[in-house]
């Protein structure tokens, strides 16, 4: 039995992707390749073994074979090539697998065997695919025709029409209480010993909106899972629960997203207000980096279960972190240097800073409300800047709100939670690109507005279209050195991250990323 | 009395129709929408806009209000974004639980109330007395989201409920699934249904007719529970309805916390979704519970106290 704390949007995994969503589509679809979460490697899945062309723009990939849909049809090839179609019919999944704006092509051999073809070497190659679920073409081809197969699959479709090749298949929704799968009679998956997957009969997701609810249920017994970590404010409840044998805690170590404070560096977009000269400069936000003491931050927003972080990469990201990156010390002193080197000083003598024309070095700081980690972060870095000598206006806003004030750059700063999607910086272009829609603090320039923006791109195309992994390496290390240098983002502490499950459970295999101990959810056991 | 519920029930209307248009405005002028809210930081802004005029927000906040009160006239209150299914099919399924919780917390509040009030109204002092109107006092300080968080901290401690849901897994149990949310519901009302009556009970103790009454010989306990019951349940009759119709219109947060999924729960994951027609039809859900109780309120006050009709026509 698992919680989690929405409701599924859709049962149709080529829509917008929430939680939820994530969650049900995981039980109820395959992909060709799965990633595997606690290793961070590609593993055969519905593919169970490919080969690479020699200019590595061509994977043919062989099918396994008696593979069938929970409705007993067979996969085929047909149905991969289908899938790809599909997922290019919905925009948001098709910029997703998109290479410099261009499509992937798929062709199908012979009904075990497709062939992929990229529109140009990419280096993560077949990461991409992760979240391609492999959809039946019988059941869909007449939505996706119709250019309705956004709408196919909504939640008031009947259960026996989603036909997937997951471990389960949809039994039951009951709007606002729980979703209940069954077993797939004709999983394809079998573990070491040759015995049938999935080891459980059935999952019961209960929708549990309040997550002292959830902890609250886990600790006494009432569900055995939970889709999210447990937030540092619940430790000790649940810690209390793990003494008593009740759950299990996991300790999973640093996680890879860190909150992150970023200044609206478009330029022009405060072409009217005075404050650019100095709100635009790097050297605010190396003062920044500088005034917050990271310690501190750590013991309030996570009770000291975090970790001070100096950039985008956290050493959660074992093969992408670079360990030399600097560590800025917590030096106010020096940090008001700096401050006054973009002329910020005291002159009246009140501990605020005013800039040469004599006005309040003042910003608002836009956050999200509701996330008590995001709140209590923004209050450390208002009290922590007031030390230096800034004056912080926090206002919080919900986060469809911050994102439209971010998109349109109307904002002075913002402290916010972004997350990755993949470990690969390849897969996470439109970060580190000028171009990119995710390079927030300057999103979707035509040309890059500053030159370390330039190198960085520069940087990262070689990046993501070299062969060598030791080449990929090093590059990323000088992108990382370079963010570093110019600190368009400021990154504080990585939160560790802790997982539980009630001591039913077994054969969980625990990941950093989420959902920690539901990511393969045909192996999980739980005793009777 | 007829000229008198005519003018109620059309200010009802008027108030289902200024409530769901206020709030559907509302929910459109603030900033953010469902797609900014929906594809998150980082989506494409070719994608964004496809999503804006699929979904018919790229249109003028007055173009929309247009088409959504033309389609309202026809009972066609729009389609929920984040469900893709029509409105009206997501409201009833949903009323129809918070209506279980709202009449269930009304019968405690009533049967516990009431009687506690009339103790209480009707002596001056003693042990009994004292802690009623302590217990009445703490309780009606607190607001339901800490009640409910406490019994749902009590169920999870003691192993006896059910912690959220409606229903278990294994089926049945609406019984012991409802027990901690009504509890949540009914305790403050509890309270002030006490509070309420035993300041009327106070006041109509000493009306020369009570004396009368006594001095004819009547037994105080017939006195007390048949004459001045009656005449002291107006205080009560005025906000009955008007209880009534908050607790129909959902409570966000007691529903939230024991995962009730009712009317208020639904409107909150609206309101955080910004499902502008969804949030749109709670809000005209709970405005039609609020002016039938308001309705039902002024009936009962007609029923206890027959002149409230002649006095408003007045």
């Amino acid at each position: 039995m698992l919680s989690i704390r929405a409701e599924p949007r859709t049962f149709n995994s080529l829509t917008v992707p929430d939680t939820t969503s994530e969650v049900v589509a995981s039980l109820l679809q395959a992909t060709l390749i799965r990633l595997n979460r606690a290793t961070d490697d590609i593993e055969p899945w519905l593919a169970e073994s490919w080969t690479r062309s020699d200019d590595g723009l061509r994977y043919t990939l062989k099918l396994r074979p008696n593979v069938a849909f929970s409705d007993g049809q067979p996969l085929t090839a047909s149905d991969v090539t289908f899938s790809l179609e599909a997922a290019y019919a919905v925009r948001s999944v098709a910029d997703t697998l998109e290479i410099d704006g261009k499509r992937l092509r798929a062709e199908a051999s012979d009904p075990l065997t497709v062939t992929i073809t990229f529109p140009a070497f990419f280096a993560p190659g077949l990461r991409m695919l992760d979240r391609l679920r492999v959809l039946p073409r019988h059941k869909l081809e007449e939505a996706l025709r119709n250019g309705t197969i956004e709408k196919a699959l909504s939640l008031s479709t009947p259960p026996s029409e989603i036909v997937g090749l997951g471990p389960f298949v949809l039994r039951d929704y009951m709007p606002g209480q729980r979703i209940v799968f069954a077993r797939n009679p004709h999983y394809w998956r079998r573990d070491a010993n040759g015995g049938q997957l999935p080891y459980v009969d059935r999952v019961v997701v209960d929708i549990i909106p309040d997550d002292n609810t959830q902890l609250l249920r886990l600790a006494s017994g009432q569900s055995d899972l939970t889709a999210s970590e447990v937030p540092a404010e619940a430790y000790a409840t649940i810690k209390r629960a793990a003494d008593a044998k009740t759950v299990q805690l996991y300790d999973l170590g640093v996680g890879f997203d860190a909150n992150a404070l970023w200044f609206n560096l478009k330029p022009g977009s405060m072409a009217s207000d005075p404050r650019a000269a100095w709100l635009q400069r790097d050297e605010l936000r190396r003062a920044i980096s500088m005034a917050v003491d990271r310690q501190l931050f750590a013991d309030t927003v996570f009770l000291g279960a975090g970790l001070p972080v100096f950039g985008p990469i956290t050493p959660a990201n074992k093969r992408w972190y670079w360990s030399e990156t600097p560590q800025t010390p917590h030096d106010p002193a020096a940090a008001r240097k700096l401050l006054a080197s973009i002329g910020l000083a005291d002159r009246d003598g009140d501990g605020i800073l005013e800039d040469t024309a004599g006005r309040k070095a003042q910003f608002t700081l836009l956050t999200q409300k509701g996330r008590s980690s995001v709140e209590r972060g923004v209050a450390v870095i208002r009290d922590e800047l007031k030390k230096v000598g800034l004056v912080v206006d926090v206002a919080p806003l919900d986060s469809g709100a911050v994102i439209q004030r971010i998109q349109s750059s109307k904002y002075d700063a913002v402290y916010f939670n972004p997350t990755w999607t993949d470990t690969d910086p390849a897969s996470s272009a439109d970060f580190w690109l000028s171009s990119g829609s995710f390079h927030f603090w300057n999103m979707a320039q035509k040309t890059p507005a500053t030159e370390w923006e330039r190198q960085i791109d520069e940087l990262m195309v070689r990046q993501m279209h070299s062969t060598d992994d030791q080449e990929r390496k090093r590059l990323f290390d000088s992108v990382q050195k370079i963010f570093a240098e110019h600190v368009p983002v400021v990154y504080f502490v990585a939160p560790h991250i802790f997982a539980a499950a009630s001591t039913r459970v077994q054969n969980v295999t625990p990941a950093v990323k989420g959902p920690q101990l539901f990511w393969s959810p045909d192996t999980v056991a739980v005793a009777r | 009395m007829l000229a008198y519920f005519a003018r109620r029930a059309l200010f009802a209307i008027f108030l289902v129709f200024a409530v769901s248009s206020a709030s559907l405005l509302l929910a459109r002028l603030a900033p953010g929408d469902y797609v900014t809210e929906s594809m998150g930081l980082g989506a494409r802004g070719g994608t964004v806009q496809d999503a804006r005029a699929r979904l018919g927000l790229d249109r003028s906040i007055g173009a929309q209000y247009r088409d959504w009160l033309v389609r309202a006239a026809h009972f066609d209150f729009g389609r929920s974004m984040q469900y893709d299914r029509p409105v009206i099919d997501l409201i009833p399924e949903r009323a129809e639980n918070t209506a279980i919780l709202a009449v269930s917390a009304l019968a405690v509040a009533t049967l516990l109330g009431l009687p506690l009030g009339v103790v209480t109204g009707s002596r001056k002092s003693g042990a009994v007395v004292g802690l009623i109107r302590s217990a009445s006092l703490v309780l009606i300080s607190l607001p339901p989201l800490l009640t409910s968080l406490f019994l749902v901290f009590l169920a999870a401690k003691t192993g006896l409920l059910p912690v959220g849901g409606m229903t278990s897994s294994g089926g049945g149990h609406l019984l012991s699934h409802m027990i901690v949310p009504v509890a949540a519901l009914a305790l403050p009302l509890v309270a002030m249904f006490e509070r309420l009556q035993s300041q009327a009970m106070s006041e109509i103790a000493g009306q020369p007719f009570v004396i009368a009454t006594l001095g004819r010989g009547v037994p105080l306990s017939r006195v007390i529970w048949r004459d001045a019951l009656k005449n002291a349940l107006r205080p009560i009759a005025s906000v009955y309805g008007l209880v009534i119709g908050t607790l129909l219109s959902g409570s966000f947060a007691v529903e939230a916390i024991t995962a009730w999924p009712g009317l208020g729960y639904l409107m909150l994951n609206a309101l955080r979704a910004r499902d502008v027609y969804l949030v749109t039809g709670c809000a005209a859900a709970g405005s039609i519970f609020l002016a039938a109780g308001t309705l039902l309120s002024d009936a009962a006050l007609a029923l206890v106290d027959p002149r409230t009709g002649h006095r408003s026509q007045g």
